[in-house]
């Protein structure tokens, strides 16, 4: 009888073949496996909440209780807004998992997503109809957010908003054709001044000290003699100043609740001695942060994660704008090298943990939300090396910590994206490697260089500023610093570029909506010349832009009186200091962008309509029109030839990257043209998320041979997946062309490796080599996918046994099994690009 | 009527004592915890299905 194989299930064997999940989980130590098995998964699985995982009731009746109970208060709404968020970090529940060092999370329990119903009665309504996510007994919870929800009807942000937008751009901008997000500054993107608050020199009650300082000077002048209006606005000023104060005083309330939890725990329930000891060391670590500043290694990530769980107590806030290396890493080396009070691996416990802490957020979101941003619950992509402000290379020994704690926990959110610069060592770069060949898809790759130049280029940050960047969200850079760092970056400046070049067809009639959002434009048929259709190409960008800007910069105006942020502006230097809230415009240098979406299809689409329809004749207009409005039925073979016969942009072909280059020049010009509530630019960013698919049945049939349905593009200036025929070089000389620095904010570039021609030390050698050409060539970020076709293919057909396989989509990564069918078959089909 | 500080769950706050601690263990699916919710002393704990009488 033959033997059954016994199956080898050492590290070395899973490693050997490619299974780096199974090796990781035999590498990490048991605290992590345990930390990293608790958590629940948050990200959206095809738009729907994975099962189990459901909407936090609690902190919307506490919301909704002390909105009542103040609704006859005088005081103003800022005041009120702080004691909302004060009653519920007063009230709501808190836990401690066994075995972890570090506490406190967004919602009540570990498996609930935090719900503000105060923001949007839309998303309220979402709530409500989505009954896989309410509690149990579904009936009568449904009853329960029913009376929330009417009680916010009319008083929620965007209810409050809505009204005093333009309704013409309002009702184009909701339709959910060209933009993506709603313009509500505690919806978004929230960037933090961490000079300010996370440099160890101040702590809440350093911060409530110069409130109390402030509050009193201000109260003494305007009760002298004499009248003017610096003293009348000097009302609004003791408010926000107070407002700031109660946020502070409830944040330090919570954290001693932590304290208590864990001393209780220890004292009364637990027995385990070392557990004991554990608990005791988390109650003095929230005794002591946030209220003074930490001290060790494990009070800094506390601390950081008081700060996050209160922003997004506040604000409903999608990405996760953080340097940790960078805040924490003088605390690592104090722990670790100088005081050795913390060994390397007890280190990795905690920095793991720290990613744990924050994969597990979420926030409960609408359906369009979780649908671009498939498997997770926003982008949290934390920044990494770099340089300080005086330009040192500022890796350090913590960088390495995380590149090697983030292959034993294989989250999939957070992801890293690290600034390169040529002074980076070579160490740093084997560790960033070998987080990429272990299939992580991260860390992406930043041009330090070129970057810190586009911030000066575009925003006018100073260099010491510009210097001091993190990721306000995938792609685009934002200085950590008083003037400099942007409190909300509003979704809705999103644009779903593909709707450009439809438009051009449709003279801005959009078929999918059924609504006129773009601009009219000639009969596309009466447009004799290339230039003339370049021409109402350029009026459809200008026009589809201008509708996302200016809503965005009447929801900034709008933001310090209708939706503040009291606890944002008391963590902001620029807020102590005036008193105003800190998304007040004039207070902030500005660092808008625009998001371009589904942008490459422009490129490929004005190339195949200037060769085939002005240059060869080989069609008319008026043919490729009613191919078009057909969706290419009936059409095939002609639609073969715009895919085959038509130049593609990332093949160093100058006729197509040329386009690329006016398209970008006239976007560039045009940015200068919208200008922020604060004065700055509106550059463009191209990139897409996983955009490319949620917008697959809105985008029509395109000039490039795409129809209906099909997915589109999935980077901002990645080629369309397949059409790269002319190798890696290529695609990077056509990226390379494009000038990084005042081209556009940035560009997304994924790239697919074989994992196999790049396993040991010649395939490190050869993806060096590569990346010395992309960063000869100045182009400012690139990330890759290193997971081989049978894997993807064989998860899935069997995902169960593929759970853990992690994946680059586009500005951020995610579990395969966790993202539509349609955006697997769209990886997989991406190129893969062979080196050397 | 039954009250929370006649819970054995129930942890008064030192300098508070007419508010305390609801402190419970949870084991969900994934994770074992201790959760910790802010109840009042006097708070009617007839209907609380996790009431335990403190041992005297």
């Amino acid at each position: 009888m033959a033997q059954a194989a016994i199956k080898d299930t050492s590290v070395e064997a899973f490693e050997k073949k490619q299974e780096w999940w199974w090796a990781a989980e035999k590498k990490r130590s048991g605290r992590l496996d345990y930390l990293r098995k608790a958590i629940w998964k948050k990200g959206a699985i095809g738009g729907l909440y994975a099962p189990g995982v459901k909407v936090d009731l609690e902190r919307a009746k506490l919301t909704t209780q002390k909105a009542k109970e103040l609704e006859a208060s005088p005081d103003p709404y800022v005041i009120k807004f702080a004691k909302m968020f004060a009653h519920v970090l007063d009230n709501k529940s808190i836990f401690i998992t066994d075995r972890a060092q570090l506490v406190g999370y967004t919602g009540s329990l570990p498996h609930t997503m935090a719900w503000d119903p105060s923001c949007a009665s839309i998303l309220n309504e979402e709530a409500f109809n989505d009954p896989t996510a309410i509690p149990d007994p579904v009936e009568e919870n449904q009853q329960v957010i029913r009376d929330i929800n009417n009680y916010w009807i009319g008083k929620s942000d965007l209810d409050k908003m809505m009204p005093v937008f333009d309704m013409e751009d309002l009702m184009k901008m909701l339709s959910g054709s060209i933009g993506w997000g709603v313009p509500l500054a505690r919806g978004g993107y929230s960037n933090k001044d961490y000079e300010y608050i996370m440099t160890g020199k101040r702590a809440f009650e350093d911060v409530i000290k110069e409130l109390d300082k402030k509050i009193d000077e201000t109260d003494i002048a305007v009760h002298q003699p004499g009248a003017d209006a610096s003293i009348a606005s000097m009302y609004d000023k003791l408010n926000n100043w107070e407002a700031m104060k109660i946020t502070l005083e409830a944040g330090i309330r919570i954290a001693k609740r932590y304290a208590r939890l864990a001393r209780i725990i220890a004292e009364s329930l637990e027995d385990d001695p070392q557990r004991k000891e554990e608990l005791l060391k988390i109650a003095e670590t929230c005794e002591r942060v946030p209220a003074k500043p930490p001290r060790t290694l494990q009070e800094s990530f506390q601390y950081d994660i008081f700060i996050q769980m209160m922003s997004r107590t506040e604000a409903i806030e999608g990405a996760w704008p953080a340097r940790p290396d960078y805040y924490h890493g003088p605390y690592y080396d104090k722990d670790v090298n100088i005081n050795k009070t913390l060994t390397k691996e007890e280190a990795l416990d905690l920095v793991g943990e720290f990613m744990i802490r924050a994969a597990e957020v979420c926030q409960f979101k609408p359906k369009w939300s979780r649908e671009g941003l498939q498997g997770i619950d926003g982008t949290w992509v934390w920044t990494m090396g770099g340089v300080d402000a005086k330009g040192r290379d500022a890796c350090n020994d913590l960088t390495i910590a995380f590149m090697q704690a983030a292959r034993l926990v294989r989250v999939a959110n957070p992801t890293f994206a690290f600034r390169w610069h040529p002074k980076v060592s070579d160490e740093v770069m084997r560790e960033i490697f070998e987080c990429i060949r272990q299939g992580l898809g991260y860390p992406a790759i930043r041009h330090d260089p070129v970057l810190i130049a586009n911030s000066m280029h575009w925003h006018g940050h100073p260099i010491e500023e510009a210097r001091l960047w993190v990721h306000q969200a995938c792609l685009s850079p934002c200085p950590t610093t008083k003037k400099g760092y942007q409190p909300m970056r509003m979704a809705n400046a999103t644009a779903n570029c593909a709707k450009i070049i439809e438009y051009v067809f449709t003279s801005g009639f959009d078929p999918v909506v059924n609504m006129q959002v773009g601009a009219e434009t000639p009969d596309v048929t009466t447009l004799d010349n290339f230039e003339e259709f370049f021409a109402a190409w350029t009026e459809q960008m200008k026009t589809i832009f201008s509708i996302l800007v200016r809503a965005v910069n009447r929801a900034r105006m709008l933001a310090p009186t209708l939706t503040p942020r009291p606890f944002l502006s008391a963590i902001s230097e620029r807020s102590i200091e005036s008193g105003l809230d800190t998304c007040e415009p004039s207070i902030a240098r500005g660092n808008a962008w625009v998001t371009a979406f589904t942008w490459v299809e422009n490129i490929d689409s004005l190339a195949a309509v200037k060769k085939l329809i002005y240059e060869e004749k080989k069609y008319t207009m008026g043919e490729l029109k009613e191919a078009l409005s057909k969706n290419w039925e009936g059409y095939e073979e002609m639609r073969l030839d715009f895919v085959r016969n038509a130049p593609k942009w990332g093949n160093d072909d100058d006729y197509v990257d040329d386009i690329m280059l006016r398209c970008l020049d006239t976007v560039a010009k045009f940015s200068k043209e919208l200008k922020c509530p604060s004065g700055n630019n509106w550059p463009i960013l191209p990139e897409n998320v996983s955009g490319n698919i949620h917008y697959a049945n809105i985008v029509g049939a395109l000039p490039n041979g795409r129809r209906l349905g099909d997915a589109l593009y999935d980077g901002g200036i990645s080629p369309g997946p397949g059409l790269d025929k002319s190798g890696p070089t290529a695609v990077l000389k056509s990226c390379g062309k494009i000038d990084h620095i005042t081209g556009g904010r940035a560009f997304l570039l994924n790239q697919r490796l074989s994992p196999t021609q790049l396993a040991g030390e010649k395939g490190y050698q050869l993806w060096r080599a590569y990346m010395r050409t992309w960063a000869d060539l100045g182009i400012d970020h690139i990330q890759f996918n290193m997971v081989d076709d049978k894997t993807l293919r064989t998860a899935q057909k069997d995902p169960e046994k593929y759970q853990e396989v992690i994946v680059r989509v586009a500005g951020y990564s995610a579990h395969f099994v966790d993202i539509s069918r349609k955006t697997q078959d769209n990886i997989i089909q991406r190129t893969v690009q062979g080196l050397g | 009527m039954t009250t929370c500080q006649e819970c054995k769950r129930f942890f008064p706050v030192e300098e508070d004592p007419a508010h305390g601690d609801c402190v419970q263990r949870v084991v969900d699916p994934r994770q074992a915890y201790y959760m910790a919710k802010s109840v009042k002393a006097e708070d009617d704990a007839g209907a609380c299905d996790s009431f335990q009488k403190r041992e005297q």
